[in-house]
């Protein structure tokens, strides 16, 4: 849906040349999809930050069921083509009558994470712009459940994106591959592996504020490499970026599960592996 | 298991430096050949608001400050940033471009806004 409406906009020479300088201005891309999409501009040279970043998860198969995970960010640009980021995160379980799960009602730090992205690809000439992120992470409580754990995980990315109309109107592009091993207390290492992709736009409707739309598909697979498929899950939602300040902006998206499939179960969602609905909220102050 | 997340790793750590290199390694093969640009800053406004300067090299922007406030030369898409007090100057480095406009202004007077033309 996302791909047609792009589709017809770009081939609309109209809208294509369409070049309102009005307030408008050139935008940083990476958090103006609303951060389940992340867009290539890897930040401006020696530019440091403090990101609080929050991804709430809500619903299961049944009773009540959210958990939210904070990471504390310390962004850091490196230079005009590599970016890091690093920081502690902190989770918090709200679980009661959850089949499978355990009731939990718990706040917990939970490990820590780091992110190192590179331009791969600049705008100009390319139309598109293509960055290359790779976050390590370690949690010590299961993400899902809460249960105590001992969790590696390799978030790597492709993030892309391009202007459809200059300074106005942006489409994004993510490949996610995550592969996980987790030690439970049982001892034993289980491996998992996640692949996505998504398509967002994000419209610049009043300068420095963009509104937009974001659809993910996720499917999950136990083993490392999709080694056995247990469930995919396709999320869509509205994205909303204000810049509220020169130092300080916020990004946030909320998104439902549309349709799914669950290997052995009779639904239309998968909501073991994947959460009914699920939200972000991202807050940056540079110093 | 362990082993194949070093192997995912290192191979994913090598393909984003090899992308940086690529990158990086033109600006070094060409580093002698810099070109430098300059343009200052009075009653918040750039002069010239629009300035030039070569492809593919790398480029030097000296920004005078002849305001009696302190501005901020940013630049989006140029990736750059640089604090200049009042009457001072900087000097912007700026990897080698391909041929276009590039918007710039004063992250503190934002209505300052003037335009590279890479040609």
């Amino acid at each position: 849906m996302l791909m047609a409406a792009a589709t017809i906009l770009f081939s609309n020479p109209i809208l294509a040349r369409a070049q309102d300088n009005g307030g408008f201005y050139e935008l940083e891309t990476k958090y103006i999809f609303g951060n389940f999409t992340i867009g290539s501009s890897t930040g401006i040279e020696g530019e440091k930050a403090f990101e609080p970043e929050t991804e709430a998860d809500f619903g299961k198969r049944g009773g009540n069921y959210g958990v939210a995970e904070t990471e504390l960010e310390y962004e850091y640009t490196l230079n005009q083509f590599m970016q890091i980021e690093l920081g502690p995160t902190v989770s918090y379980y709200n679980i009661h009558n959850v089949p499978g799960l355990d009731d939990r009602n718990m706040g917990s730090i939970n490990g820590f994470e780091a992110d190192i992205r590179s331009v791969l690809i600049d705008r100009n000439p390319s139309p598109f712009a293509v960055t290359l992120s790779l976050e390590p992470e370690f949690h010590s409580r299961d993400e899902t459940s809460g249960d105590k754990v001992v969790n590696y995980g390799l978030e790597t990315r492709l993030e892309a994106d391009t202007e459809l109309i200059k300074n106005r109107l942006y489409l994004g592009f993510n490949v996610l591959y995550e592969p996980e091993t987790t030690r439970s207390d049982l001892g034993m290492w289980e491996n998992e592996s996640t692949l996505g992709v998504s398509s967002a736009l994000a419209y610049q409707i009043v300068p420095k504020v963009t509104i937009g739309a974001d659809l993910w598909y996720l499917s999950h697979y136990s083993g490392a490499a999709f080694n056995s498929f247990t469930g995919d899950a396709v999320y869509l939602g509205p994205t909303f970026y204000w810049q509220i300040a020169p130092k300080i902006l916020m990004s946030a998206a909320w998104e439902a599960q549309i349709a799914g499939h669950e290997v052995g179960v009779n639904s239309t969602l998968d909501l073991t592996d994947f959460s009914r609905e699920r939200a972000r909220l991202l807050l940056e102050f540079e110093f | 298991m362990g082993r194949y997340f070093v192997k995912v790793g290192s191979i994913a750590v090598a393909l984003s430096l090899a992308g940086t290199a690529l990158l990086f390694g033109g600006e070094g093969a060409r580093a002698e050949q810099g070109a430098a640009v300059a343009i200052s800053v009075k009653d918040h406004r750039f002069q010239p608001a629009e300035i030039h300067a070569p492809a593919n090299r790398p480029l030097a922007i000296r920004v005078k400050n002849l305001d009696q406030a302190a501005m901020e030369f940013e630049s989006v898409s140029l990736r750059v940033e640089k604090v200049i007090v009042p009457g001072g100057e900087g000097v912007v480095n700026v990897r080698p471009l391909a041929p276009g406009k590039y918007e710039f202004f004063d992250d503190f007077h934002q209505q300052t806004r003037g335009t590279l033309v890479i040609e």
